[in-house]
């Protein structure tokens, strides 16, 4: 097709134009008849107008063409590319959104957990014969996705022990199976359900509000007098009813043991086939004034031996719990009562009590708290006087918790704790008698 | 311009921002495998409700509308939603949902998950089960 640039088009023009008036004065001049001379001049002018509309349409016409040709020119290359482009772009972008809608599903990692805290006071805040700064634990757990319905946790904890060295211990490792919101089977070594604390804040510190846990719900290797960890079969689950939900927990195990002066979950099993077996029944409030409250009642029956002598104490221990867990309050109670029978000691039913409360604000620049904790164990009770940790005691505690950011946290603690049965074992292991703490801990969870 | 009149500005923008967050809708949607009532949507997303009936449901969050989501039908913010699930994983061996970057993505999770629930900003088209909106 014919095409004229748009650049050549004005310059004809123009050229045209300047040869029309530059040729009228010169004709003009030379007719040198004014009447003729304008006759002429009148109709060379209609003449160039004439000629001047012309090239005007025609470059109209033509600039018309032209601009016709190059957005059909433009339809043309663009039309269908363009259309293939966003059609491979939407095709790729449903690509993108479906593999991601099905990542859930996909086996190609395993996140890992944790958490770790150091510390500094005047004494250690678990084991008072040692003082000044202390690393506390680095806790590592595992939450690997099986299935929908199989689940499994594992909790690989490095901490420091009695004897002040650095000790490996898998202190959670159990595999369960979920038939439904009311029946979970989980089979392992896991935190013994009874009380609140003992599985609701296990062994990260980040989590609990406070700088530690009430001395005689300590784990087993941090001075604890209970069995914090079982190793056998639990079943537990949860039921909606009513404001809120009646959680339930059965479990049986393996029967612990007193090693060194410790409670001993026994991983591998037990001598003589010595079983130990509880429950907890739990109501939880989730809606109406009562919203965050949880109470409940446990109980469990244990027979204990000893790895040192032929010391056999069978344990029945019941408590109750009510714990208030809300935005801004957070306030925890837990008391129970041991019916223990040593059954290769003297004769009769020893009995014992231990029991805390504690109250926390949680306040938008920190969490205060404060708690009273008091055990009263009878030393004629084999159970407690072979522990290293068993005596009666009392302790009074304030502290407070900041947030640093939502994954660091640093606490403060000031605490008196009086020991009420100062034992021989006591000053053989240099524990004090009764001794002020000032407590600083930090926390982190990742 | 003086200090308080940029905070006031810096406080009605946060707050416009925070108002149209809220005011957004959400549409809590289901696989068409899933009977769920809206009440009980709460429940799901804090893993307090693992099945519907015989069904395992598998709740997976929407990044671009979970702050409308946490605020209009959880009431938590981010912080406490993330406080909850770590205290729930480390407790009971679960894990939080799965997070999707875009309604489209939640769509195309919950049409191919057999129990799966989520939540979109705009009306789904079809294919799955609206339990409902907040």
């Amino acid at each position: 097709m014919f095409t004229i640039p748009r650049h050549t088009l004005g310059a004809l023009l123009l050229t045209t134009v300047s040869v029309v008036a530059l040729a009228v004065p010169a004709s003009a001049i030379a007719a040198g008849n004014d009447a003729d001379a304008i006759a002429v001049l009148q109709k060379k002018l209609d003449q160039s107008i004439k000629m001047i509309e012309a090239l005007t349409a025609r470059v109209q016409e033509l600039e018309s063409r032209q601009g016709g040709t190059v957005a059909a020119t433009q339809t043309a290359s663009t039309g269908p590319a363009t259309q293939q482009q966003v059609a491979e772009v939407e095709h790729r972008v449903q690509q993108i959104e479906a593999a991601n809608a099905t990542r859930q599903q996909d086996t190609t990692g395993l996140p890992i957990h944790g958490f770790a805290d150091v510390g500094i006071g005047n004494y250690n805040p678990y084991f008072a014969n040692y003082r000044g700064a202390n690393i506390g634990s680095l806790d590592f757990y595992l939450t690997p996705k099986l299935g929908d319905r199989v689940l499994a946790l594992s909790e690989l904890i490095f901490e420091v022990g009695p004897d002040g060295s650095v000790g490996t211990d898998l202190e959670r490792f159990q595999i369960g199976y979920q038939f439904s919101d009311a029946a979970t089977v989980w089979i392992g070594r896991f935190h013994t359900p009874y009380g609140y604390i003992n599985t609701a804040l296990h062994h990260g510190v980040w989590l609990a509000d406070a700088l530690r846990r009430p001395k005689f719900l300590n784990f087993e290797d941090h001075g604890g007098v209970m069995p914090s960890h079982t190793v056998g079969a639990w079943l537990t689950g949860a039921q909606r009813a009513g404001d809120g939900r009646v959680l339930y927990d059965l479990y049986v195990g393996n029967a612990q043991q007193d090693s060194g002066g410790t409670v001993f979950m026994q991983n591998a099993g037990t001598a003589h086939g010595t079983v130990m077996g509880g429950g907890r029944l739990s109501y939880q409030f989730t809606g109406g004034p009562l919203d965050g409250l949880t109470v409940g009642a446990s109980a469990f029956t244990d027979k204990v031996d000893s790895a040192q002598t032929n010391n056999l104490t069978q344990l029945r221990v019941a408590g109750i719990a009510a714990v208030y867990d809300t935005d801004s309050w957070e306030h925890i109670a837990e008391a129970y009562v041991f019916h223990d029978t040593n059954l290769n000691g003297p004769p009769g039913t020893k009995r014992s009590t231990a029991w805390f409360a504690q109250l926390g604000y949680r306040g938008a620049w920190g969490v205060p708290y404060v708690r009273y904790e008091r055990a009263s164990l009878d030393q004629n009770d084999l159970y407690f006087a072979e522990q290293q940790f068993g005596a009666s005691y009392y302790r009074s505690a304030a502290g407070v918790r900041f947030d640093i950011n939502p994954k660091s946290a640093i606490k403060f603690e000031l605490a008196n704790t009086h020991t009420l049965d100062f034992r021989v074992s006591d000053v053989q292991y240099g524990l004090p008698e009764d001794y002020n703490e000032v407590l600083a801990q930090y926390a982190v969870r990742f | 311009m003086h200090r308080p009149t940029i905070a006031l500005g810096v406080a009605l923008v946060l707050a416009g921002l925070s108002g149209a967050a809220l005011g957004d809708d959400v549409y809590v949607i289901c696989n068409s495998d899933v009977t769920l009532q809206a009440a009980e949507v709460k429940d799901v997303f804090l893993g307090e409700k693992g099945f519907a009936g015989s069904v395992k449901l598998s709740p997976a969050d929407n990044g671009s509308a979970q702050t409308a989501f946490l605020g209009k039908v959880l009431k938590l913010d981010l912080a406490k939603y993330g406080s909850i699930w770590t205290k729930k994983s480390f407790r009971d061996g679960t894990n939080p949902p799965p997070i999707k970057a875009s309604d489209a993505e939640a769509v195309a999770y919950v049409k191919q998950t057999s129990g799966g629930c989520s939540y979109v900003s705009s009306a789904p088209a079809g294919g799955v089960t609206v339990v409902g909106k907040f």
